[in-house]
């Protein structure tokens, strides 16, 4: 029950909230929202006048061969991660071993958040020059080096799935579940096949959370940095490796250059979350 | 039907053997005297592991490392979870803004929030670039959404109006009905933020790199550098920190079960 008649006066209440709120929102302007327009601004302002000129002088080939590969690599990555993560989690989704379902669903959990420097040697350990699966692999007379390397961008995009496929796993675990046994079953018994099924029921449910687990994907490759670093080192030319080049001043340092390229891959990434935020909110208000 | 039943073992199989076989070969190689000329290594030793451990730099490093991502557990919980409780119990307009604020971060690639960091505090009299506080303000806008989608769910799974009316009316002030009532039923909450900003903060690269460097070394900072130059030392790190993020997670796991809620796991790398 409410107790409106309480003696507390309104405005001291508001006051009490104000305060338990002001923390976070001023760290949240101090640490984010002034940090990023400080970026946003010296992109747009060269001496002293707002242009566009900024970004006409970041674009330069190198960068935008930088943006032509990271873009690159999370399509690949999000689309391969998308697939198998989907057919991992179709299969842990209709298993019936319930502690097969329970043990895998752990292992994405657990390898999704292992990522950066110790996955990128970890990578160097199995599929390196001399790495484990190539030395395997070798035996079997399939000989991987120097036709594949994993300090190049294909090695970069077998280690980025080591964390696409299990997100993907957890993110579309949820609308598999979602789809009953009884629709199925309700299609079937007028007929459809299994392939009609999923062509008209199925992927039509599915799609704003494939979609947008598949922004989400690419964001989390294109943001990527330290496995990135760790594994190829400068040798692998992606947006977030140059950036990063530009921060720690080993290239002539031009700052409002480094802030037009920042803006761009904040743009490319702001996009993708707000696609994601949107399907899936989509999503979840057809399931509700 | 055999072959129906075939594609689930591949599928499962398959990806059992893509998630553990690097982590195997990262522990056997850290343990093994040579292993790049045969399929099994040559022998057993654990002299790479005796020699990184013996390194003042390793403890040096795994100091920082875990005095940071405390720090940042701290901060988070301290930041959010008031902020948050209030934004159900009094402010509901605060409420879009909060969950704005935990949002952006998904979309803030690491070099981009090192830079505006490096920008803004560069500019202004405030004495925190390459300081290990910059580091942690940094961790904690990285690691915003973890800890408010934890509280957030903890707190809506509960009735805070309900509980915080019935504390008052027996006479507690909000402070009180807050710590004594409320906080209790949502410690949970916190504590599974906590452990995913803890290993979160604990495998951070980037930030660490870009920010502080060598001026304040943590361990993933020591990793990289000694990927560089010997490899079996670097797995044994790689080993330890492997074994942090997989204990964080069987805990969170575990408390997860006990409490009986789920939780969204989505980490941005």
């Amino acid at each position: 029950m409410r107790t409106d008649g309480s003696p507390r006066p309104g405005r001291r209440r508001r006051a009490a909230a104000a305060l338990t709120l002001a923390p976070f929102f001023l760290f949240g302007l101090a640490f984010e929202v002034v940090p990023v327009l400080t970026l946003v601004r010296s992109s747009l302002v060269h001496d002293g006048a707002i242009t566009l000129a900024n970004f006409r002088r970041a674009l330069t080939p190198v960068m935008l061969a930088s943006f032509r590969n990271s873009v690159a690599l999370s399509v690949t990555t999000a689309a391969l991660g998308l697939v198998l993560g989907t057919v991992v989690a179709y299969a842990l989704v209709t298993t019936r071993r319930r502690s097969v379902q329970r043990a895998l669903t752990a292992l994405a959990d657990v390898t999704t958040n292992f990522g950066g420097a110790p996955l990128a040697f970890a990578f160097i350990v199995t599929l390196g020059s001399t790495g484990m699966i190539t030395l395997l692999l070798a035996r079997g007379g399939i000989e991987l080096y120097p036709r594949f390397r994993i300090y190049s961008e294909p090695g970069l995009a077998v280690a980025y799935l080591y964390f696409q496929v299990p997100l993907m796993v957890l993110l579309v675990m949820p609308a598999l579940l979602g789809i009953r046994t009884e629709w199925r079953e309700a299609a079937t018994s007028l007929g459809a096949t299994a392939p009609q099924f999923w062509w008209r029921v199925g992927l039509p449910i599915l799609a704003p959370s494939l979609l947008g687990s598949f922004l989400l994907l690419f964001a989390n490759a294109f943001g990527a940095y330290a496995t990135a670093w760790t594994l190829t080192g400068p040798d692998v030319n992606l947006v977030t490796v140059q950036i990063a080049a530009l921060v720690r001043g080993e290239v002539q340092f031009d700052p409002a250059l480094a802030d037009a390229l920042a803006l761009l891959s904040l743009a490319v990434m702001a996009l993708c979350v707000a696609g994601y935020q949107w399907l899936t909110g989509r999503a979840r208000r057809r399931a509700a | 039907m055999r072959q129906r039943a075939l594609w689930r073992p591949l599928a499962l199989g398959g990806f059992v053997a893509f998630m553990t076989v690097p982590l195997v070969a990262t522990a056997l190689f850290s343990v093994s005297t040579r292993w790049d000329r045969t399929l099994w290594p040559e022998g057993f030793t654990l002299a790479w592991w005796a020699r990184v451990t013996g390194r003042a730099a390793f403890r040096d490093t795994l100091v920082n490392s875990l005095l940071v991502s405390l720090a940042t557990v701290l901060g988070a919980a301290l930041l959010v979870t008031p902020a948050v409780y209030a934004s159900r119990l009094r402010a509901p307009w605060a409420r879009p803004w909060i969950e704005l604020l935990a949002i952006v971060p998904f979309g803030l690639p690491g070099v981009v929030l090192a830079l505006s960091l490096i920008r803004f505090y560069g500019q202004v009299p405030v004495p925190l670039v390459n300081t290990p506080a910059i580091l942690v303000a940094a961790y904690l806008v990285l690691t915003l959404p973890f800890m408010h989608r934890s509280v957030a769910n903890a707190l809506d799974a509960i009735d805070v109006r309900t509980l915080t009316e019935a504390a008052q009316s027996l006479g507690a002030g909000a402070g009180r009905a807050l710590i004594h009532v409320v906080l209790p039923n949502v410690a949970t909450g916190v504590v599974n933020g906590g452990l995913l900003v803890f290993s979160t903060a604990f495998a951070e690269f980037t930030l660490a790199n870009l920010l502080v460097g060598s001026r304040f070394k943590t361990f993933p900072i020591y990793l990289v550098e000694f990927t560089r130059f010997d490899a079996r030392q670097a797995s044994a790190l790689a080993v330890i920190s492997f074994a942090i993020a997989w204990a964080a997670s069987l805990v969170l796991m575990w408390a997860a079960g006990r409490s009986g809620a789920g939780r969204e796991a989505v980490t941005m790398r």
